[in-house]
Parts: structure tokens; sequence; C-alpha cells
């Protein structure tokens, strides 16, 4: 086997949230014995679009804000890949925001797993749009990312983590992937992940971080019922995490791909190969 | 009987023709080009070949509407001059038509909304009577009318009744039930209205066996490329003139276990189409202006992280939304100076239909020969407008994938890089799912390996790699073609769908004492600077012609080659094609006066 890239050592600050991502994601891999050859993961730009550098499997550094439109593709290319979009809470959430709604609507079975600070922690520490009110003067609402998911009839899987949480953070990356591995379509992973630098949120996070799927009175499987849930979490101060909901719904690549095609990234396309049915597309012409 | 006839019918001979151009003009929605679709299938079925050409607005119903068909024994590339036949379903498609209508025209006109008040040369005959009055009451289906006036059309052109008969029953066959009946009932109230008001036929065309050409737009044939030159994901976002694109794909790609996805926009197009490349998928987006602004930083990745993607920009009238139906030439410094930063890209300009779908599967091949972005630039008119081609030969077309390693080549490698340097720039390729293939794939400047870096020896190392890859791909960029007389000193330089008036000016300069040539340019970056100087050098004056204000090919040549003091610009930028007859008055105009006459050309 030729020797490949070696891999990078993070460019993150020492106690940067995006390490517990980082640990997490690879402990989830590693259990489920995903083959590193079969899996790509689709970097953001920003501190955490870095995280596709560390890890020994493909690696795409996408433009700012397009990891999901990319990664869509890729699944859409081979279907038999594992892939993982993850950026930040810029990328995702302001220059890509459309990118995620589309994604939402469409369900391709990609992970996505954002770093979400609140901050750009790169360009030295502006507010993001899951800033809290009041942080460099920000006074614009933060954007409530699970919630817009949940809004969306076609979403099957809104998660959010904490990276301070390594054992629930990892059940969570776990149970994402396994959902997108079944082909079940688009695993949303919002993981809570300070930035010590310029926004360092760690001792109001853990005080504040609440796992719904210790309440039995939460149900994760009906849509409404878990909003309202999640919203008056919210309004009380409180931030959920956990599987926030689980549902089902055709993918993007079932509802795009011919059923039983070979990925077409694996085609052999060479002319010979189609020659009567090409000979076909001219006759429409004739 | 609705009928009028306002002219005292004459006794009419058949006038023989090689050639026949018709225009339909209406409102949008009355199903002017349905006529000429129609006609143009006529036309193929007696062994003629058609150009087809719309001048439509943008918007779904209303406003002034038109197509013009153009038949004739050769192959044809533009609408012509002239007019013999105009079918207006209003008194504005007489305004638009009536000016280009030969002397001894035809004019089937719809009075239903009054007779026409256009006075007409005394020579053109006009056929008027209520179409869809007759198409309301007979039928109850107004828009019936366009059918009816197929019929009356088809006498007046010589055809045959049982072709026309036979061409809308096969169009609408597969409809069946009452659209067909409808149609068909339409056409023999078309055909008794003719025997009635005592149509003749002006016409008589020459009549032989169908001809094997295909009837196709510059978008379907694009399509066809793609397709068979082994694309098999296409991405993009609704925009005329582009649409055909996108439209003809999604019907087509799911066939061959492909995709055509509609993105959200063209920045999430272009990144899809890398996403699939990326994974191993021959890919390509197709859009136009607007489109291709967003695009830009898409374009910037795909060369820096070396991804190959072919980038269809079908030009309308810009900039900004501009016209959005109309033609124009003015996307070709976008094309070939848009982005940040110093990077490779390809631009190849096909100039008709036949090039639309060669090209493209040259362009994919180069796309991944050279593992960067290539445009294929065209233009409204090349775009949207059909035209019969010889069919396209599967047995040229080759799949060139370069340097993607198989799996048993990837074996054998004790290291694989990305980004390794090598002499052609170039470097290997692998995809995900290969073991032993990791790579990095950044638009960061990387190392070989496709880590970040910042290394100054790198990066002007990985600049030059990049940068070589463009020269060593322009020696298989299309070449350009020439035409006309090779000793004369006056020259032709154009792009695009302008071939096809600039050959017809050549014919009317030729009758006019005043030999050309014409290099007809094909790839707009890297230019091949050698025919070009090749040309300029043996013409005295070349005049550069294209559908913008401000000379874009003129200032390419320039700054490429040189010349400035031969180039004379001819230049259109109010919506629409070039014809044959103002290319070579512009030049009358221009030699004129500078040369006293046309005596140096003698």
């Amino acid at each position: 086997m030729p020797e490949t890239f070696p891999v990078a050592t993070p460019i993150w600050c020492p106690g940067c949230g995006d390490f517990g991502v980082l640990a997490a994601l690879k402990k989830a891999l590693a259990e489920l014995r995903i083959p590193p050859k079969d899996t790509i993961i689709v970097g953001g730009i920003g501190c955490s679009g870095h995280i596709h550098n560390d890890i020994q499997v493909y690696g795409y550094h996408s433009l700012h804000g397009r990891l999901l439109t990319t990664a869509t593709a890729v699944k859409l290319a081979n279907p038999r890949l594992t892939v993982i979009a993850a950026g930040g809470d810029g990328d995702g959430y302001a220059i890509g925001g459309n990118h995620f709604l589309h994604a939402l609507r469409r369900n391709p079975s990609i992970v996505y797993l954002v770093m979400n600070n609140g901050t750009y922690g790169l360009t030295k520490g502006q507010p993001s749009p899951t800033a809290q009110i009041g942080f460099e003067g920000t006074k614009e609402i933060p954007f409530e990312p699970v919630l817009m998911a949940l809004s969306l009839r076609s979403s099957t899987f809104v998660a959010r983590g904490f990276s301070g949480n390594q054992t629930q953070l990892v059940r969570l990356i776990k149970e994402a992937i396994e959902h997108e591995s079944q082909g079940k379509g688009f695993a949303f992973l919002d993981v809570l992940s300070p930035c010590v630098t310029y926004n360092d949120t760690y001792a109001e996070w853990r005080k504040a971080v609440v796992d719904l799927n210790a309440d039995p009175d939460f149900d994760n499987t009906n849509r409404s019922k878990s909003f309202q849930h999640i919203l008056e979490t919210i309004v009380s101060g409180r931030i959920p995490t956990g599987l926030l909901y689980r549902g089902e719904g055709a993918s993007f690549e079932r509802n795009v791909l011919l059923p039983g095609s070979e990925p077409m990234a694996l085609q052999d396309i060479s002319p010979e190969k189609n020659l009567e049915s090409y000979k076909k597309l001219l006759r429409k012409f004739a | 009987m609705t009928t009028t006839l306002e002219r005292e019918t004459r006794p009419i001979q058949p006038k023989r023709v090689n050639e026949i151009r018709v225009m339909v003009g209406g409102q949008g929605g009355d199903g002017t080009l349905t006529v000429i679709s129609l006609l143009a299938r006529c036309l193929k079925l007696i062994g003629l070949h058609t150009y087809d050409a719309r001048n439509v607005l943008s918007r779904i119903r209303g406003g002034h509407a038109d197509g013009v068909l153009r038949g004739s024994v050769n192959r044809v590339l533009c609408s012509g001059d002239a007019l013999d036949a105009l079918v207006a379903f209003d008194e504005e498609a007489v305004e638009v038509g009536s000016p280009l209508l030969e002397a001894d025209g035809v004019v089937i006109f719809d009075s239903s909304r009054g007779p026409l008040k256009k006075q007409l040369p005394p020579r053109v005959q006009v056929y008027q009577s209520k179409l869809s009055d007759l198409a309301g009451t007979q039928l109850k289906k107004t828009l019936l009318k366009n059918t009816i006036s197929f019929a009356i059309l088809s006498r007046a052109l010589g055809l045959k009744q049982e072709l026309v008969e036979r061409v809308v029953k096969e169009r609408y066959q597969r409809k069946g039930g009452e659209v067909l009946e409808g149609n068909m009932a339409a056409l023999q109230i078309g055909f008794r209205l003719a025997d009635e008001i005592g149509v003749a036929a002006h016409y008589s065309m020459p009549e032989g066996a169908e001809n094997d050409s295909l009837q196709v737009v510059g978008d379907e044939a694009i399509g066809i490329g793609f397709i068979v030159g082994g694309g098999r994901f296409y991405a993009g976002y609704p925009i005329t003139p582009a649409s055909e694109v996108l439209d003809y794909l999604s019907v087509n790609l799911p066939k061959f276990g492909g995709a055509a996805v509609q993105a959200e926009d063209e920045i999430s197009a272009i990144n899809m189409a890398i996403g699939a490349a990326v994974a191993g998928v021959r890919s390509m987006t197709a859009t136009s202006g607007p489109g291709q602004d967003l695009m830009t930083e898409g374009l910037g990745q795909a060369a820096e992280a070396e991804i190959p993607v072919v980038i269809v920009d079908v030009q309308r009238s810009g900039p900004s939304t501009g016209m959005p139906t109309k033609h124009e030439q003015s996307d070709l410094n976008h094309v070939v100076f848009a982005g940040h930063g110093d990077f490779p890209r390809l631009v190849i300009a096909p100039a008709d239909v036949t090039d639309c779908f060669y090209l493209t599967v040259d362009a994919l091949n180069l796309a991944e020969k050279y593992q960067m972005p290539v445009f294929i630039l065209i233009d409204q008119a090349l775009a949207q407008n059909s035209q019969s081609v010889p069919p396209f030969d599967l047995s040229k077309v080759r799949v060139e994938r370069g340097k993607l390693l198989s799996q048993t080549e990837l074996d054998s490698l004790p290291v694989y890089k990305r980004y390794e340097f090598s002499s052609d720039g170039v470097s290997r390729r692998t995809i995900p799912g290969m073991s032993g293939g990791f790579s990095q794939i950044t638009g960061n400047e990387h190392n070989e390996w496709g880590m970040v870096s910042v290394n100054t020896e790198n990066r002007e190392k990985m600049m030059r790699k990049r940068m070589l890859k463009a020269e060593l791909a322009k020696t298989e960029m299309p070449r350009g073609r020439f035409y006309g007389s090779p000793d004369a000193k006056i020259g032709f330089v154009s792009f695009g769908s302008n071939v096809g008036p600039i050959l017809e000016a050549m014919d009317i300069l030729a009758t006019k004492n005043v030999p050309t040539k014409f290099l007809l340019v094909r790839s707009l970056h890297p230019l091949h600077e050698d025919e070009l100087v090749q040309f300029l050098d043996s013409v005295d004056t070349a005049f550069v012609v294209e559908c913008n204000l401000s000379g874009q090919l003129a200032g390419l040549i320039r700054r490429e080659v040189g010349f400035a003091n031969k180039i004379f610009g001819i230049n259109r930028f109010d919506g629409h094609s070039f014809r044959p007859s103002e290319i070579a008055q512009r030049v009358l105009e221009e030699l004129g006066p500078k040369t006293g006459g046309n005596s140096r050309n003698a």
C-alpha cells in the first residue's frame, strides 16, 4: 500500500472545543469499523474546517459555506462512501445558510457536524449568527439551528452535542453515522464547541446544557412536541442537547438515482459500453 | 363563413426556389414556435436542411414572439436577410416581419381582431381570415388557429397535403385523444379555408428523400455530447438561455445511472459539480451571465484544487439581468479573466451545433486530462436555434481519463501524493474508495500531499505547476477554421454563431468583387497565437465581428498578438444576431472612404 499524506497536527488553540469533536469523531468511526478508504470528510472554512487534515481518510476542503452542497454531490456520485461534512457555525449558518436549508429539504444521506462556538475565530472574534446577545455588541437574536432543522418536514435526524460531554457526543456521532450509512438521510449534529480565545463559553454552557434524552417526557419521534419542548427549554435559558428528533423519509440519493444502478463514480464510461443507448439518444432528433 | 379576401387573386405560377424563409409571429403563447417546428419537420422529410430562430420575451404569455424558419438545399447557419412568407397572428407581427419580406412575398394574416391595416407593397400577396374566431367557433379552442394557419401556409409553400397531415399526426400521436383530433380537424379546416380564399402555391421546392440530418439546438447538442462523453453528473439552476441543458439532462441522464440536480443557486451548482468530480464522476454545470458571476469563486476552487469540471456559459444580453432572452456575446472577458488570483482555465467556443457536440466531448477529456475547469462558451442564438446537422459520429468519441489511477496502478506506487510535481504539471489522481489513495484536496495553497502550506518555494512551484498545464493543454485545444480566398486582403475574425452570417456576408461581398477570408476562432483561452498571427499578417484589414459593444474579442486579440492598426470592430449589441447583409454593408462602408472604392480588392 502506498504511503499517503501524514496526518496533520490540529491548528486549534489549546483547550479548543474542536479537539473534543475530533476525538469523538475518531472514536465513533473506529467503533463502527467504518473503513477509512470509504470515508470522506468535507471540511468547511474556518478553524473547524481543518478537521479533515487530522484523520487518515479522504479529505476535501470546500469553499466557505459550500461544504453541504459539495458533500451532497459526493454522496450522489458514490452512495457507498461515508460522507461527513464538518464545519463551523459561520460557515454553515451565515454564508452557507441557504445550502443548510436545502440539505434539510433534500435529505441526502450525509453527516453534518457543525462545531458551533458563536464566533469567527480565524478572523479574530466577530459574532456569528449563533452568538449570544451582547457578544461583541451584537443585538441580533441568535439563530437556532436545531429549531430550523425541525421546522422542515423533510428532516430526519436532528441532534445537538457538547464537546465537553464526550460520552454523549460519541453516542450522537455514532447514531448520525449509522443514519448516514443506512441511507436514511441527512444526519444533522450541532456540537457546542467553545472558542477558548474569543468566546469562552465552557462554564456557561456546562451549566446550561440539558440532555433531553434523559427526560422521560421528551419524545424525539414527535416533531411538533419535540419542537415545543426544545423551544421551551431555550426560552427558559437552558440549552437542549441529545438526539432531538429522528424521523423517516426518502433520502435524496434514493429519490434521484436509478434503483440498483452502479454508483456513477464507478461506472465504465467508455463509449463502446453504451453505444446502442447513445444511438437511441440521436434518433430522437432524426 | 367569416372570410374576407382583400385583394384580387392573381394567377400565380409557383416560383422554383432552393431556399424558403418563413416567419410566424404573434403574442407569446400563440403557438408560433409550434408552427415553425411542424414546418421544420416537413422540410426535413422532403430532404431540405433547416435553421430556425426564435425571438421571444422574458414572459410566459403575451408580448411579441416570433420564430423564423429557413429551409434550404444547403446547410444554413443563420436566418438570413429576408422572408418569403409571413404568418401573422396580429398587426404587430406584420410590423416586425414585413420589412424583411421579399417584394413578391406572402402574408397569412389572422383578421379576427380586424382586417390588416398595414399597407404592404403591391406585389405582396395577403391572405387574411379570422383564424382565431374560426378555431374558437368550430373547435372550441382558439389556440388551434396555429394549426389552421399551418395548413394555409403549407399550401402557399406548395407542400403536399399528405406530408402535412403526416407531420401533424406524428407530432400529436403520443398525446392522442382530443389533442390529436383537434389538430387534425384544424388542419382540414385550414385546407378548406385555403381552397375558399384561393391560396395559390407560390413556391416550389425541390423534393427529395428525407435526409439523415439531426435537427438540434446547441444546448441539446451539449447535453448529448456530455452523456456520450461519459458525463454522469450535472447540476444547474434554471436560467435562460441555458435551461435546455438542464431540461435535456434531467430527462436523459437518469437513463444512464447519472443525475441532473436542480440546485438552489449557481453557487451550489458549481460546488455540486466539483463534489461529484472529486468523487470521480465527469461533471458539468451550465448557466448564463448572472449565474456565471455567482460561479466565479467555484471556478478558482476547481483550478486551485485541480478538479476537472466543465462549465457551459450560454451568453445573453448583460450586464445584470439585462435582456434575459436576447442574444449577445459579452461574457468573453468574464470567462477568460474572471476570478481572483492567477490560475489556469480553458475556454472553448463552439460555433455551430456540430461543434457543440464534439467540443463538449473534448472539454470533458481536457478537463480530466489537465485537471482544471474548462469553459464551453456559446451564445443564445447557438444555444436555442435549431440547425440541421449531419448525425454525430459516435465512433469518433474517445473518453480519455488522463492520470486517473486504477487500483492496480495505485498499488504499485511506493508513495501517493495528490499534487505530486511532474514534468507536465499533472499529478496522478485517485478517487475516494480506493485503498491507499488518501488525498487531501483543497483550495488552500498546499504541498504535494494536499496539506495547507505557505512555504515560499512550494508556492512558486505549485503556481508554475498549475499554469504549465494550460500551456500543454493548448496543444490539444480546438484549432480555428479558415474560410474564403487565401489571397484576400480583407479578413474577418470572429467566434460563435457569427459564423453563419459572416459566411453569407462573404458571398455577398464576393458578388461585389470584394474577396474576403475568415478565421473562425474556436479556442479563446489560451488563444492559438500562431493562427491569429499568420492570418492577421496576411490581410490589410481584419474585421472582428462580435455581438458586444466594447469589442471583447478584438481586445483579446490586440492584447495577445497586437495588430491594433489592422483591426476594425463590427459590433452589434441590440439583442439580435447579425444579418449577413449588414456585415457586408459595414465592410463596404469601411472600405469605401479609405480606399476610394473597392479597387485594391480587385
